[in-house]
């Protein structure tokens, strides 16, 4: 089975620039900002929001192509937002889930605990249940770059599980200041509002404005 | 809630300026539901539950979007989790819609929500208002949604008394 950190450096060579990526909590945040050098990121999304954030911000911007780079535990909290998907129909979002399958096991040494995609469960069959026709399950790079390009290369939604090993005994050294929530808020917000034209952070002068 | 009402809460939200609403339909609201989702210059989420709703007008926010969420006071405590997260870790604006079920004059026992709506609005540090007059929903709306933009807070506006039912 494959590693968070070998797909992690993968997806940071295939995700063009211009397109916004969303990511959970833990290292799908730590790995990316230590991997790619993305500043179109919205990092840090805690458990069940990594993916109905990535996709209200697809539904904001339907001409960029929105990237959700959740994990199993963090989708599982969450997990009729695929209904929600499926039925609008985010032709510009792709959701990839880094699914190691347990629960805290990304910063021990040992495994956590067993999530339900751990055991019986299978995410990308219940987001095809959902009705998200391009749904795929990749298990080693060369699977995950194929469904990932042409993922980011044609019209979704689309979804990509990546069965990762439990364990993250691969880590990228700590070299770069991850933002935090607050710092990410700024330097995304004007991001977008340069790039769209669009006001996101402002207002407060009232009548003086 | 009648449809007269409904339509003033539709009217300050497009005074407000809100452009993007996400939520999960409940019995008081449901007018108010049904208008946004035909409504041309709103565009209305229907989310499995009201974390997920939260999540999705997060996302919105950081599109250029003006998000408001349309909770029932149970759906509140379903999103509790990332509208705490979004108001004070984030710091993100949410215009938040309440109609008050489980306030005094809720002639259904719906007694629960009065011990968790504005105790839990609280504990979240989200300022709000309570309108009780419907001559007052368009002006609240409007009013929340600027401070709330402005304050990079999110904001509630609760419904009860002759405003609601």
């Amino acid at each position: 089975m494959v590693t968070r950190l070998e797909l992690v450096k993968e997806l940071a060579a295939i995700v063009p620039q211009d397109a916004l990526v969303v990511t959970s909590i833990g290292n799908n945040s730590y790995f990316w900002a230590e991997l790619a050098d993305h500043e179109a990121t919205l990092f840090h999304s805690t458990l069940g929001m990594c993916t109905p954030a990535a996709f209200g911000l697809a539904m904001a911007l339907p001409k960029r192509k929105v990237v959700a780079l959740d994990s199993d535990g963090n989708l599982l909290l969450n997990l009729g937002v695929l209904g929600t998907i499926a039925n609008e129909n985010p032709t510009n979002l792709t959701v990839l889930v880094m699914d190691n399958g347990n629960y805290l096991g990304s910063h021990k040494s040992a495994p956590g605990m067993r999530t339900a995609s751990g055991g019986k469960m299978k995410l990308q069959e219940v987001a095809k249940g959902c009705g998200i026709a391009s749904s795929h399950l990749v298990s080693d790079v060369a699977s995950f770059r194929e469904k990932m390009q042409s993922a980011l290369k044609s019209d979704g939604p689309h979804f990509v599980c990546a069965k990762v090993e439990p364990l993250d005994t691969e880590r990228p050294p700590k070299t770069k200041h991850v933002l935090d929530p607050r710092e990410n808020k700024y330097q995304f917000a004007k991001l977008i509002e340069k790039a769209e034209g669009v006001q996101i952070l402002g207002g407060g002068l009232g009548n003086f404005g | 809630m009648k449809i007269e009402k409904a339509k003033l809460v539709v009217e300050g939200l497009k005074e407000a300026g809100v452009d993007f609403t996400a939520g999960v339909p409940d019995a008081q609201f449901i007018q108010v539901y049904k208008m946004l989702e035909e409504d041309p210059d709103i565009r209305y989420v229907g989310t499995a539950n009201e974390a997920e709703a939260a999540g999705v007008g997060y996302g919105a926010y950081f599109g250029g979007k003006k998000p408001a969420l349309m909770l029932a006071t149970s759906g509140l405590l379903v999103a509790t989790y990332h509208l705490a997260r979004i108001n004070i870790l984030h710091e993100v604006p949410l215009l938040v819609v309440i109609p008050y079920r489980g306030d005094i004059g809720d002639p259904r026992w719906m007694g629960l929500y009065k011990k968790t709506t504005e105790p839990g609005l609280n504990a979240m540090d989200i300022p709000y208002r309570v309108v009780s007059r419907s001559s007052d929903i368009v002006r609240t709306i409007k009013e929340c949604n600027e401070s709330a933009r402005a304050w990079l807070r999110c904001i509630a506006v609760i419904l009860n008394e002759e405003a609601l039912w």
